[in-house]
This record gives C-alpha cells, sequence and structure tokens, in this order.
C-alpha cells in the first residue's frame, strides 16, 4: 500500500481477508451461541420460530386470501427478521470485538462482514426450510427461486449497506444506538412485509415506493407468487440505496478506525 | 491494551490533493514527477475521468440529435356515465376501481410495446430506413432489423405511459428527423385506433350474436307450432275440436233430456192405460232407441285413439305449444333490444387530446443530465471499489 518495494499481490490479499473472515465467523459463532453442542442450531430456530410463530397466528385468523397464506408471513418475516438483526446489531459490531483489532490483519468491515454472512446463511437456511414447509401443507411452489434469492441477496447487502453507516456513526455517537433500535421497530408496518403495493390507495402507493425495502419485498413475493399479483418494483432504485450507505458507511469506518486506534 | 497503530489508508479522494498514493520507489527520487504525470497514473483518472471524458467527446461531439413527438388520447366508451350497480359499487369500494374504457387502455399501452405494433409500423413505414439512417451516429443508430431486436429498440426508441388518475395515454416517439418521428407516431395512433374499433366491434357482435340466436330460435318455434296446429286441423277435417267438443256435448244433453222426457211420459201413460196399448209399445220403442243412440254417442266420444277426448287433448296442446312460443319470441325480441341498446351505449373509441407534433429543437440525447449521471455514478462505484481493494490489502502479511 504505502510504498513499501515489493507490494504483495491483490490475489493474496484477498485471500488473506477471506481467512480472516472466515476465523472471525467461527469466533462469532462461539460468543454468540456457546460452545454446546447444539449451539449453531440455534441459528436457524430462532427465525424458525418466530417466523412459523408470526405465520400461524396470522393464518389462523381467518380468511381465504393469499394475504394470509404460511408462506406469505413466514418468509417476509425471517427476511425482516435478518434486515432488522443486522442493522441493530451493527451498534454493537465494534465494542464488541475491539479486542482482536490488536491484530493487524483485522479490519473494521471484516467485522461487519463476518456477521452478515452468518445471517444471510441463517436465513437462506430458514427460507428454504419455509419453502418446502409451505409446499407440504398442501401450498404451490414457488414462481420462480431464483428471483426469491435475488430478493434475499439485495436484503442483505442493503441491510449491510445500513448496518455500516450505523456501525461507523455509533462508534462516534453512542446514543445514537437507542434510536435506531425505535426506528428499526417503528419501520416495521411501512416495511413492505403486510402489504402488497397493489393493495393500498394510489396516494400511499406513491409513498411507500420511496421505502426501499418495499420494492424488495415485492421482489420477494413475485418470485413466491408469481401472476397471482401485480409486483411493482423498480431495482435500479434498490441499487442506489444499496451502493451509497456502502459508500458513506466504508468511508465512515475508515475514519472511525483512526479514533479507535487513538483511544 | 495497546491498539496497533491504524494504518492510514484513506488518502485524499482527488488526486489534485497530497499525493500519497504514488507508487514511491523506496528511495524516493529528490524531484517528485511532474503534477501531470501522476495525474495521468492515478486510478481516478482512469477508471471516471476518461470514461467521462469518453462520455462528453460522444454527447457533444457526435451523438446525432433526436427529436421527439407527442401525442396524448384518451379511450372512451359511451357508458362514460358511471352505472349504478352493485357490482360497480363493490369494486370501487375494493379499490379495484377501474371502468371497462381504462381496461381497454392499458391494452393499448400493451400493444403499442408489443412486437406487432412494431411489425406494422414497419410494414407502413420501414423502420430501419428512420432508424437506421445513413447520418445518425453510430451508438444510437439501429443496426438489426431482425424483429426482436428491433422490437428491444422500438421500446427503447417509443415510450408509452397510462395516467390511470386522468385517464390519458401518453405517446412519446424519437428519432433522427422531426417528420420521421410525427409519422411514426401518426402511425401508431391509427393503429390504437384500428385496435380499439376492432376490439369494440368484436365485443357488440359478442353481445348481439347471442341475442340473435335466441330470436331465431324462438321465431322458428312459433312456425313450428303454427304448422303442427294446421295439420291436425287438416287430419282432423275440424276446425276448432273444441268447439266440436262443445257441440258434442250438447247433443249428449239433448238426447239425454228426450230420454228423461220419455221416461217420464212412459210412467204417465203405464198409470192409466192398458199394457198392451199400441201408444205405450210406441214410447217405449223411443226410449230404447234414445238409450241406444245415447251408448253410441258416448262410444264415439271417449273410445281411445280417435275419440274426441283424444283429439281435444291434442288440440289444446296445440294451442299452448302456440301460445308459449308467442311469449318467447316476445321476450327474446325486447332482449336484442336491449342488447343492442347496450351495445350501442359501450362502444369505445380513441379520442385524440394532442395531436402528434412537429418538433423544431431536438429533446434528445440529454447530454447534461447524461454526463452528469455517468460521471456521479462512476465516482461512487470507484469509491466503493478503492474502499474494498485497500481493504483487502491492509490484510497484507
Amino acid at each position: 500500500m504505502s510504498g513499501s518495494g515489493s507490494e504483495p499481490l491483490l490475489i493474496d490479499c484477498a485471500r488473506q481477508q477471506v481467512r480472516v473472515i472466515g476465523a472471525l465467523i467461527v469466533r462469532e459463532m462461539h460468543t454468540r451461541f456457546g460452545r454446546h453442542r447444539f449451539g449453531y442450531l440455534w441459528l436457524f430456530f430462532e427465525p424458525l420460530l418466530l417466523g412459523a410463530m408470526i405465520a400461524l397466528i396470522h393464518g389462523f385468523r381467518g380468511g381465504d386470501s393469499v394475504r394470509n397464506t404460511f408462506e406469505f408471513f413466514s418468509i417476509g418475516y425471517i427476511m425482516f427478521f435478518a434486515f432488522r438483526g443486522m442493522i441493530n446489531r451493527a451498534s454493537s459490531t465494534i465494542t464488541a470485538n475491539r479486542g482482536l483489532l490488536y491484530h493487524r490483519q483485522v479490519t473494521l468491515p471484516d467485522l461487519f462482514y463476518a456477521r452478515h454472512i452468518i445471517e444471510a446463511v441463517a436465513c437462506t437456511g430458514v427460507m428454504a426450510i419455509f419453502t418446502i414447509a409451505g409446499i407440504a401443507l398442501g401450498g404451490e411452489p414457488p414462481d420462480s427461486i431464483v428471483k426469491m434469492l435475488c430478493a434475499l441477496g439485495l436484503m442483505v447487502l442493503l441491510a449491510q449497506g445500513i448496518a455500516l453507516v450505523v456501525g461507523a456513526l455509533t462508534s462516534e455517537w453512542e446514543a445514537l444506538d437507542r434510536l435506531v433500535h425505535a426506528m428499526s421497530y417503528l419501520m416495521l408496518p411501512f416495511s413492505g412485509l403486510f402489504f402488497m403495493v397493489e393493495w393500498l390507495p394510489e396516494w400511499m402507493q406513491a409513498i411507500m415506493l420511496w421505502v426501499p425495502t418495499v420494492h424488495i419485498f415485492e421482489l420477494l413475493r413475485d418470485g413466491q407468487f408469481g401472476d397471482r399479483f401485480r409486483a411493482t418494483y423498480d431495482l435500479t432504485y434498490v441499487a442506489y440505496w444499496i451502493l451509497v450507505p456502502h459508500l458513506l458507511g466504508l468511508v465512515g469506518l475508515r475514519l472511525a478506525r483512526q479514533r479507535i486506534g487513538l483511544e | 491494551m495497546k491498539l496497533s497503530p491504524p494504518t492510514i489508508a484513506f488518502e485524499a479522494p482527488a488526486p489534485e490533493v497530497e499525493p500519497t498514493w504514488s507508487e514511491a520507489a523506496p528511495i524516493p527520487p529528490p524531484k517528485p514527477k511532474s503534477r501531470l504525470k501522476r495525474f495521468l497514473r492515478h486510478p481516478f483518472t482512469w477508471w471516471v475521468l476518461a470514461p467521462t471524458l469518453l462520455a462528453i467527446v460522444y454527447f457533444y461531439g457526435f451523438a446525432s440529435p433526436q427529436y421527439v413527438s407527442e401525442a396524448r388520447f384518451v379511450v372512451r366508451s359511451r357508458a362514460d356515465a358511471p352505472q349504478l350497480s352493485l357490482g360497480n359499487m363493490i369494486s370501487a369500494a375494493v379499490g379495484g376501481g377501474g371502468t371497462s374504457a381504462s381496461g381497454e387502455a392499458y391494452s393499448v399501452r400493451d400493444f403499442l410495446t408489443s412486437h406487432d405494433a412494431v411489425m406494422r409500423t414497419h410494414e407502413q413505414l420501414d423502420l430501419t430506413r428512420i432508424w437506421g439512417r445513413e447520418d445518425a451516429d453510430i451508438i444510437a443508430r439501429l443496426w438489426n432489423d431482425d424483429p426482436e431486436r428491433m422490437t428491444k429498440y422500438f421500446n427503447s426508441m417509443v415510450s408509452v405511459s397510462f395516467d390511470s388518475s386522468t385517464g390519458v395515454v401518453l405517446l412519446r416517439v424519437r428519432s433522427f428527423s422531426p417528420e420521421d418521428s410525427k409519422a411514426i407516431a401518426d402511425t401508431l395512433l391509427r393503429l390504437s385506433e384500428q385496435l380499439i374499433n376492432s376490439l369494440s366491434s368484436r365485443a357488440r357482435e359478442d353481445a348481439l350474436r347471442i341475442a340473435r340466436h335466441e330470436v331465431g330460435v324462438a321465431e322458428r318455434r312459433v312456425l313450428d307450432s303454427r304448422d303442427a296446429l294446421t295439420r291436425f286441423r287438416e287430419q282432423q277435417h275440424e276446425l276448432d275440436s273444441a268447439g266440436a267438443a262443445q257441440a258434442a256435448m250438447q247433443t249428449m244433453g239433448q238426447l239425454e233430456g228426450t230420454l228423461t222426457a220419455a221416461r217420464a211420459e212412459l210412467r204417465e201413460r203405464e198409470a192409466f192405460m192398458r199394457p198392451d196399448n199400441v201408444a205405450l209399445q210406441t214410447t217405449r220403442n223411443r226410449i230404447a232407441a234414445l238409450e241406444h243412440q245415447i251408448t253410441a254417442e258416448r262410444a264415439r266420444h271417449t273410445q281411445g285413439g280417435t275419440g274426441l277426448s283424444q283429439q281435444l287433448a291434442g288440440f289444446e296442446r296445440l294451442m299452448l305449444e302456440r301460445e308459449f312460443a308467442d311469449r318467447q319470441l316476445a321476450s327474446a325480441t325486447a332482449s336484442l333490444e336491449t342488447a343492442r341498446m347496450e351495445a350501442q351505449r359501450q362502444q369505445m373509441y380513441l379520442a385524440r387530446v394532442v395531436e402528434p407534433n412537429l418538433a423544431v429543437h431536438p429533446l434528445y440525447p440529454r447530454k447534461l443530465i447524461s454526463v452528469a449521471s455517468i460521471f456521479l455514478g462512476l465516482c461512487v462505484a470507484f469509491g466503493i471499489g478503492w474502499l474494498l481493494v485497500t481493504g483487502m490489502r491492509e490484510h497484507a502479511v
């Protein structure tokens, strides 16, 4: 980087970073779920239980429309669960792993990447389980699994961008943590989890389409239900929401790293 | 705890300030290379400035002007006055509002972006000549004339949008000369008009065909019943079986009356005449004759097959059939009339709100917006890429 005659190849650095992130994932799993025998399985159980409960409550509340089916809520809910989990944990990421920064190879974004990979894997696994369960319960198989996975990937990237920003900001202002928690709860009704844009009155549709998660949920439902709804989404808009927070977050983390080092 | 000293990796975003990024030799040269050289070697120059420069050269140097022709139209049906029916009220309450005319507008919009519209326009106007002309710049020009790519290109040059609150469809056509744009817009409007007319007449035909068929069936039934009645009359040599039955009943009544009178007369005469009196014998003969006649009459009228009762039943059935047929014809004619009125009311047409215009000033390509968005997009992409790469480099052992 800074002019040391024989600069290492970029590919070696990348390999090294992958190793670091892998090690961080293992560490994160240990600290979060302990060393019990079935500890890691909690990674899947937690969203599985939550999603199933919510879906069952809505399922029993009645109604024949797709709105009340098992798939509509279970899969949507775990995606929002992953999104909220990533953003809420962002504030503790740096403080929890401060000791690791002693090692030169561990950078701040690595800590976030490791956590997000864990969340993404858990969410994908639970999504697969719910999809299979939905088919087993007599539902129709999803229209396009690729679209569902795209939605999941975009959701993770969006959450990662926001989490990087939140992580950078909370390293400077601790109090922001509370605000982020409150915001992530308040976002629930507006996230697109409970509705399709099509069902809303026109004036509300225009407002809701400003929320990036609404587009992602529409994409998810397009993959799940296909032609049964008219999905409206604009992935370019979501891409802006992914790229700009990434830029801000990564810059913010670089600035934060200098301060943390000085403490 | 002692933390490792942070790697100072966040350097100046702009190349002009503090060029710490340059690959300095182990022994730095006494005088760094000229500013220009360092500027030229910076990745920012290559990844962001150079593409932006290319875009500027293209947009301001080569890009041929594109002229927009714009037209607006609405799809109307005569039944624009809302029908106050339960179905409409429910659909309006649910929010799935939308009259049939807006549905037609959607289908016009879908038609205008389809390969069908492209091919029909191509037949009339030769789109390869319009969009592939020699003086158009090579990037914006149409190169292929196979239907799929032409449809794709068509959709990039023609935009159709439907405003669901006002019901106006907006058609915008771009091409390299104002006349061509207007010609394409005119052709597309004409094609849309044809589509709406064919849809409308098809719907009308469908509605009327069923009603006409019903009337035909009813007419045939009326004729059949008349025929059957005539045939029955010819067969039975009687105009009115009901009348014949009436007459037979009268005959029977008279015979019965005469018989009763004769019996009374016999009883009366027996009281004072000797049994072998001639007059008495005459009366007895008359009674016997009358009884015989009554039996014969009764047999004639009630015997199976040709009996009057059978005849009467057949006649009444035919009369009933004729009456039903008449009523069916009347109701079928009435519903045909209703269907005709309904069809007339639902007839749709395409009303032009704004005629296609002949552009004077080229609105496209939007040079400044395109260049600025290319520059901004590349900046963001470069920033993220640079951050990721330097992040990786920090892992160097």
